[in-house]
């Protein structure tokens, strides 16, 4: 009986593996590019219950003290992801609040998004917004815990 | 003893069965019964004449046992070299597993834990039409280089 060759045993398995891999890189990249939004968004926690500026919040930190009064800044949550135009990604918010993203059709570097905010089953926001892909709005005022929510909302 | 005891005895002694007082009477038979010290003798040359047929015959086979051998040694050799090929092979072979399994995971893994620090390139941003249900709604803008801000007042708090 022939033996299987030890190469072949351990190579065979790994080539249909990357070469599925290598597919599924060829088909993200276009769909990325194309009719696809990156929807970021941070929960940040701000209040005067100390003094310290979450790093992960990056350029933002300055724009954050000189805009607010708080004195303490801090991320809670980070969430992002990939969406179609038109498929709706909802998501939980700390304080068992929910957002809701949808891109929307919009043409050159634009970006559109629909956004619905709610507390359980309350509305607390319907907006659209129009940015350029690698924009930011923040949305604030929410209150949690001795301070508020701001939501750094971004596309790209 | 009679001869045909004397045979069964004859027997046993070529076998190294037999027991020294019973060689002793065999002995004392053989010496009056030509017929059975013939029989001994006979059956006696038998075994070295056996080791001498074997010893010839396995001179004969030598080269081919000889070959047979060197197959042996051979295949456990090729064995070994195996062994040692595909632990060599199975050190490594992680690698690629690995490297196919980042690329993977950065593809495929949930982005909501993006822990990179916020790099806006823009805060240019239209707020095409704004509502609430519950709560007072107000947008800030305070300059260019500061980002928009739509503000919820709940429960007219301020």
């Amino acid at each position: 009986m022939p033996r299987r060759k030890p190469r072949a045993r351990f190579v065979g398995p790994t080539l249909p593996f990357l070469a599925l891999l290598l597919l599924a890189l060829l088909a993200a990249v276009p769909s990325e590019a194309a009719d696809t939004v990156a929807v970021d968004v941070g929960a940040v926690y701000a209040s005067n219950e100390g003094t310290s500026i979450d790093p992960a919040l990056g350029t933002i930190r300055g724009k954050l003290r000189s805009m607010f009064n708080y004195t303490s800044y801090r991320m809670l949550d980070r969430k992002r992801r990939s969406l179609p135009v038109g498929e709706t990604w909802e998501f939980e918010l700390p304080g068992r609040r929910t957002m809701r993203a949808t891109p929307l059709p919009a043409q050159g570097d634009k970006v559109r998004l629909s956004i619905q905010i709610s507390d359980g089953p309350k509305n607390l926001l319907t907006t659209t917004l129009g940015l350029r892909r690698g924009g930011m709005v923040l949305v604030g005022g929410p209150s949690h815990e001795a301070g508020v929510l701001i939501l750094l909302i971004s596309a790209e | 003893m009679d001869c045909g005891t004397a045979l069964g005895k004859i027997i046993a002694k070529a076998d190294g069965l037999l027991p020294r007082e019973e060689a002793a009477e065999l002995a004392r038979h053989l010496a009056g019964c030509p017929s059975c010290a013939s029989e001994d003798a006979a059956i006696s040359a038998t075994g070295p004449a056996l080791r001498a047929l074997t010893g010839i015959r396995a001179m004969e086979k030598a080269p081919a046992l000889d070959a047979m051998w060197t197959r042996v040694r051979a295949g456990i050799e090729e064995g070994r070299e195996t062994r040692r090929r595909s632990s060599w092979i199975a050190r490594w072979a992680w690698i690629p597993a690995a490297v196919a399994l980042a690329v993977a995971a950065v593809l495929f893994y949930p982005a909501g834990t993006d822990r990179s620090p916020f790099h806006p390139s823009s805060f240019d941003v239209a707020v095409e039409d704004v509502e609430s249900d519950v709560a007072t709604v107000a947008l800030v803008d305070k300059g260019e280089d500061l980002p928009r801000v739509i503000w919820i007042i709940e429960d007219a708090k301020t």
